[in-house]
């Protein structure tokens, strides 16, 4: 069987990079911690793999904004093989700091139009919050949208979150109608009953209490919590998962493992 | 020799005793007369004066931070008992006390004490975990952010500079400060507010290890006002590291390779600094600023070059800079470094203050000259600056040059062990404890202090800490700190776990690593509370699934100043405890670390800080499903106290909030206590144990109180079934007296856990504890009410378990 | 010189500014009603407004949330507005009474994030040399704010004068 190969993009300040390849890993993946430099250096290799990733962290410190200084990177210098990869369909996932890059890059939530019109700013709290919350999949996303990352999960699943800017907000209303309408809100903060939450199961205060979105086509997702923290139940506090050794985050990368085999 | 203009010599070859002092005033050399009297008889017979930098060098080599002088020096003890004295003299009371246990006790499973950046015992076969904690009081006063930050990021390049460099897993931070609630009238002209440190040291903690990626996941904050003007910053690094890179080896003709961040005027005399007194105008340039994020690189890339073979040893620039550094490397074979080659931030920096800044994120490895352009190719990389400063020699001599002159050049052996041992003298009076007046309290008297405890700065929820750092990065925390049966509601864990599934593949071992400090028990009885806090710690890591075999522990005593003989005597009995207690609980100390000086002056008027021994548990888990949390789990379960309630309120924080007059120190009796470690061990590692929880500050009725609230669950709890322990009474007042129910609640003895337990799992934990002492006290209710009642003293406590969670929540929100 | 300062767009929650604005409260302040919070950035060096303005522009403001003015400074830290608002909402800021207190570090003392902007800068195509420094500017709503409040202010919160200095006007 087709072996395949993931490429876990890091720089300066990514830190979630070693527990991201393990997950892949436990998922059948081939999973490589690539430098951006060396990508630089031969653009051309991100078409080796199958699954592209921007993993968690504080790329450069998150100096002037979250993702802000990679984002620009990103653009600059390999901003036409990015858009071709995420345009062939292939699987990307950005978590956390993965998120925020590419929301700023404009990969989410349309990457034919690859333009910034979300970002995800500051915590309602002014804090960093580390904690862990419920995400609900709303049954008509659940139906009508073609996310690759988010099938086969229950109507309410916790994940933990780490992150001091969250707060996933537009500057036109027009733009979460769309994501509305279109199915690409897949992860909304709630509580356990799948009823609206306050803060802290809110942690961030983003509007509609959006914790993750995709593209239209399904195939670019990014997301605040971190899935790859909980692919065993041990991680749970409560150790809870989907059955006695395994988490719900791990069903989310087996999601985007199954869609290239 | 010849000397650059930029380089000045300083004439100390006919200077009186008077102008030693003086000098070393005012060059903030911190030596004193006996050093510098000994540096100038070294340079007479040298025929010439020492060069600035050659000043420098010494002061930082001998200073208290590098040498511990007064842990290793000289020293008269006096102790008075019952008007009885006895004298000891400590030739080095390091070795005489902590390092002795280890010693004698000799475990195989130490790899690596008190001789590297950090201790380091086994995990498995191949991989060995590495511990250390270090403080960072004077800049965090100072620069509260600032100083905590650089204080987490010094700790990790212990960490980084251990053996080959360990791979960081986990953070601890412990802070000593003033109430944040505090009037800020109360606060002395020039000092921040207690709130504002705190802000600060959070903030600096946060920043610092989040952008690193390592969880920070067991620690605490005491509250006292004697921290207000001098607060204590402890930040710890655990890490792991393969068995066969923890030897490091210099070789003469290796070339020395500075990696990292680049060196500039920050932290000029932090080595020194650290052993002077806090004033106002304590040296600014002591204060620095990390980057996190240069930090992050070094680690990425060293750990590639690691794994490759390309470096013979590593150590980080802490303390003292390269000056620290090289030298420490090449002790025993000498080292030349052009200092004119190390990059700086910017220009005008003169050469003494290349050799000793202690600019941040830079490390120190040595490397043979045939893998020299692999590794700085290994570096560059990855966008991190490495430059060959020197190279290791055969000569036994430091020398430093710049732009081809020579600057300095001393022998190893002088800059080494030249330093003479000053005796020190030190006193301790071993004050009588009396057993307080019975505290005789109504039902709801007894109520409402459980929840002033719950809600007392020492007990109540740090959850406001916690949460902002990331203690989840790494995906390996599977203890957390913070421990609830659902996501919506947690109580404090009493230690972490970690798992490092993603450093070493398929294995099921943890790393648990808990705390315990008690400076309270410390106003009354040194020893006792340095055998409470590493009892504390035990049965921290205990209570979630440690094997009391495997636990390592580390040593941070941050005192006063130790030429005051009571202090020091304090000290010594501290240590007394530590060999006494690790030996009895065979439980090996491999690092610490001492941050003496801790005083201050308001208006003249000399204050110290209340005495700290901090103590560090890491100890290894075979099995990392075997390990439980504190929060009650089942209603119908049954509760079990095991250990012996005595009546120890002194020092407690009931004593404190009901302003009690007298009252013991919790003892500590390692016998029991030890045997009913190994007795949790075994009935976790069967499956037996549901929760479990550490009784300490607060006693019965807090630990319960927490473990019911924690899981949104009430409980009832008879008072009279808990064993007491009915000797000491006999001994004082002159009779014999029950304990009261307040007292059974709130003592504070050590070797007590609150276990809970399935009823039918009750003959098989019963078997297991024999003749351990232990009760069955109660069981876990459905109806959310914490009832804890004594037939035989008419009392009933009854509160509602969210009144008690809110109690317990809300004190910190800052 | 030019000096950038990147403001949050009006209608967006400047939570900085609120955490500060309790803070006060906290010194038991209560002439202050508002706090805004916005980032500064000083860049020296040969480079042109059209650059100046894609460095605000693209890399140093968050288009969604955040606007931004450049200011052309002088060696005595004199300042005017060069650049237009790029969001128009801004103007009604200025028909309020406020004080601003600005921070800045002291010489010497290393600015992370100077480090981490020279970068991107790079990134962005503009290959010249430059320098960066980075300050923090509060905007302080109140009827009349005393001098003495401000300092007040200024030390027990917002600077620290070991390694900050900063500046009321």
């Amino acid at each position: 069987m087709k072996k395949v190969k993931t490429l876990i993009l890091r720089t300066a300040g990514t830190n979630c990079d070693y527990e991201t390849q393990s997950a892949f890993e436990l998922c059948g993946a081939v999973a490589d911690r690539v430098h951006i430099n060396t990508l630089i250096e031969k653009k051309n290799k991100i078409f080796e793999y199958d699954i592209l990733v921007f993993p968690g962290g504080f790329s450069y410190g998150d100096d002037i904004a979250s993702g802000k200084i990679l984002s620009n990177e990103i653009k600059n210098k390999l901003g036409d093989e990015i858009k071709k990869y995420a345009l062939s369909g292939r699987p990307i996932v950005g978590i956390c700091n993965g998120f925020q890059v590419l929301v700023k890059i404009g990969l989410l939530p349309d990457p034919k139009f690859f333009k910034q019109i979300f970002t995800l700013s500051c915590n309602d709290s002014d804090k960093f919050e580390c904690r862990w919350v419920y995400l609900k999949v709303e049954k008509k996303v659940r139906r009508e949208s073609n996310c690759i990352w988010t099938k086969n999960l229950p109507d309410v699943i916790s994940l933990p979150v780490a992150h001091g800017e969250g707060k996933f907000v537009s500057g036109n209303e027009k733009f979460l109608d769309n994501l509305n309408k279109n199915s690409q809100i897949v992860f909304r903060y709630s509580l356990k009953d799948g009823s609206e939450p306050e803060y802290p199961l809110v942690p961030n205060g983003s509007i509609g209490h959006v914790a993750g979105i995709c593209n239209k086509k399904g195939n670019i997702f990014g997301l605040m919590p971190h899935p790859e923290r909980y692919v065993f139940t041990l991680q749970h506090p409560a150790r809870e998962g989907f059955n006695d050794r395994y988490g719900w985050g791990k069903v989310i990368f087996q999601n985007a493992v199954d869609f290239v085999i | 020799m010849k000397y650059t203009t930029k380089c000045e010599t300083i004439k100390i070859l006919n200077l009186s005793n008077e102008q030693l002092l003086e000098l070393s005033k005012k060059n903030l050399l911190s030596l004193s007369l006996e050093e510098m009297k000994v540096v100038r008889n070294y340079f007479k017979k040298l025929k010439r004066n020492p060069t600035d930098i050659e000043m420098e060098t010494i002061a930082q080599t001998w200073s208290e931070h590098c040498k511990h002088k007064t842990l290793t020096g000289l020293i008269e003890y006096t102790e008075e008992e019952n008007g009885k004295k006895t004298r000891r003299i400590y030739n080095n009371l390091l070795k005489e006390t902590i390092f002795k246990a280890s010693i004698e006790l000799n475990k195989t499973w130490c790899l690596s004490i008190f001789k590297d950046n950090a201790g380091i015992i086994e995990f498995d076969s191949k991989n060995g975990v590495a511990f250390k904690v270090e403080t960072h009081n004077h800049p965090s006063a100072l620069e509260p952010y600032g100083g905590s930050a650089t204080g987490i990021g010094g700790v990790i390049r212990d960490i980084l500079g251990v053996g080959l460099g360990a791979k960081p897993l986990a953070n601890t931070d412990v802070f000593c400060l003033g109430d944040p609630n505090m009037e800020a009238s109360k606060i002395p002209k020039g000092v921040h507010h207690p709130k504002r440190i705190m802000k600060g040291v959070v903030s600096g903690v946060r920043d610092y290890g989040n952008k690193m990626g390592i969880p920070t996941v067991n620690g605490t904050t005491y509250f006292d006002d004697g921290y207000i003007v001098n607060p204590l910053v402890y930040c710890g690094t655990m890490g792991i590291i393969p068995k066969n890179k923890i030897n490091k080896k210099v070789e003469f003709g290796d070339l020395i390779l500075v990696v990292g961040g680049r060196t500039g005027r920050d932290g000029i005399h932090g080595a020194t600094f650290s052993s002077i007194q806090l004033d106002k105008k304590s040296a600014v340039s002591a204060v620095q600023i990390g980057n996190p994020i240069i930090e992050k690189k070094v680690l990425d890339a060293m750990l590639k070059a690691r794994d490759l073979n390309l470096y013979r040893a590593v150590t980080d620039c802490g303390a003292g800079g390269l000056s620290s550094a090289v030298g420490e490397l090449g002790k025993k074979i000498g080292a030349v470094v052009y200092l004119d080659k190390v990059p700086l931030k910017y220009d005008g920096l003169r050469p003494w203050e290349i050799w000793i800044s202690e600019a941040q994120e830079r490390m120190v490895f040595t490397v043979s000259p045939k893998n020299i352009e692999k590794i700085i190719e290994v570096f560059e990389k990855e966008d991190v600056e490495a430059v060959c400063i020197g190279k290791f020699t055969n000569d036994k001599k430091l020398t430093l040059t710049y732009d081809g002159n020579v600057v300095a050049n001393m022998d190893m052996k002088f800059l080494h062990n030249g330093i003479p041992k000053p005796t020190k003298r030190a006193f301790y009076k071993v004050s009588e404890e009396k057993i307080q007046k019975p505290i005789e309290m109504d039902s709801s008297e007894i109520s409402s202090s459980l929840a002033s405890l719950l809600a007392d700065l020492n007990i109540c929820s740090k959850e406001w800490i916690i949460r902002q750092y990331d203690h989840e990065v790494q995906g390996q925390t599977v203890v957390k700190p913070l421990q609830g049966n659902n996501i919506e509601i947690s109580g404090p864990g009493d230690a972490a776990v970690i798992f490092p599934y993603t450093v070493i593949k398929g294995t099921k071992k943890g790393i648990v690593l808990s705390n315990g400090l008690n400076p309270q028990y410390g106003k009354i009885n040194s020893y006792k509370m340095a055998a409470s806090a590493i009892e504390e710690a035990l049965r921290n890591a205990v209570a979630v699934g440690a094997d009391v075999r495997r636990i390592s522990i580390l040593d941070n005593f941050c005192f006063g100043n130790p030429n005051d003989p009571e202090i020091l005597g304090s000290l010594v009995r501290a240590t007394k405890a530590c060999y006494d207690v690790s030996k009895a609980f065979e439980v090996p100390f491999i690092s610490g670390k001492d941050s003496l000086h801790n005083e201050y002056f308001i208006n003249g008027k000399r204050y110290s800080i209340p005495s700290v021994l901090l103590i560090s548990a890491m100890g290894v888990i075979e099995n990392v499903e075997n390990t439980v949390t504190m929060p009650f789990k089942k209603n119908g379960n049954k509760i079990f106290v095991l250990g012996i309630t005595r009546n120890e309120l002194g020092g407690s924080v009931f004593s404190k909030i009901s302003n009690m007059k007298g009252g013991a120190v919790p003892n500590v009796f390692p016998s029991e206590s030890k045997d009913i470690m190994k007795k949790i061990y075994s009935a976790i590692s069967e499956n037996l144990i549901e929760a479990c929880h550490d009784c300490s500050e607060g006693g019965i009725a807090v630990a319960v109180s927490e473990m019911a609230f924690s899981a949104n669950k009430g409980v009832k709890i008879d008072i009279d079934a808990v064993n007491i322990y009915s000797h000491l009474e006999c001994e004082s007042e002159g009779g014999i007296r029950i304990m009261t129910p307040a007292e059974i609640l709130f003592s504070e003895s050590n070797g007590r856990f609150i276990v809970e337990i399935k009823p039918n799992n009750e003959e098989k934990f019963k078997k297991i504890l024999g003749g351990a002492v232990f009760s069955e006290i109660g069981y876990v209710s459905d109806d959310k009410e914490v009832i804890f009642e004594s037939k035989r003293s008419n009392v009933k406590i009854q509160q509602n378990s969210e009144f008690l969670l809110n109690s317990w929540h809300n004190t910190i929100n800052l | 010189m030019f000096e950038i300062e990147v403001l949050t767009k009006e209608g967006f929650k400047n939570s900085r500014g609120e955490h500060v604005l309790s803070d006060i409260y906290g010194l038991g302040i209560e002439d202050i009603t508002n706090v805004e919070y916005s980032t500064l950035y000083v860049v020296e060096g040969d480079i042109s407004f059209g650059e100046i303005e894609t460095i605000a522009s693209e890399l140093l403001t968050d288009k969604v949330a955040e606007s931004y003015l450049i200011r052309r400074r002088d060696a005595e830290g004199n300042s005017e507005v060069i650049s237009k608002f790029s969001d128009t909402k801004e103007t009604g800021r200025l028909n309020h009474n406020f004080s601003v207190i600005e921070v800045w570090y002291k010489k010497g003392v290393t600015d992370t994030v100077s480090e981490s902007v020279i970068k991107a800068v790079k990134d962005l195509g503009i290959a010249k040399k430059i320098k960066v420094k980075t300050g923090h500017k509060y905007h302080l709503y109140g009827k009349i704010l005393q001098k003495t409040l401000l300092n007040t202010v200024a030390k027990k919160l917002l600077a620290n004068t070991l390694i900050q200095k900063y500046k009321i006007h």
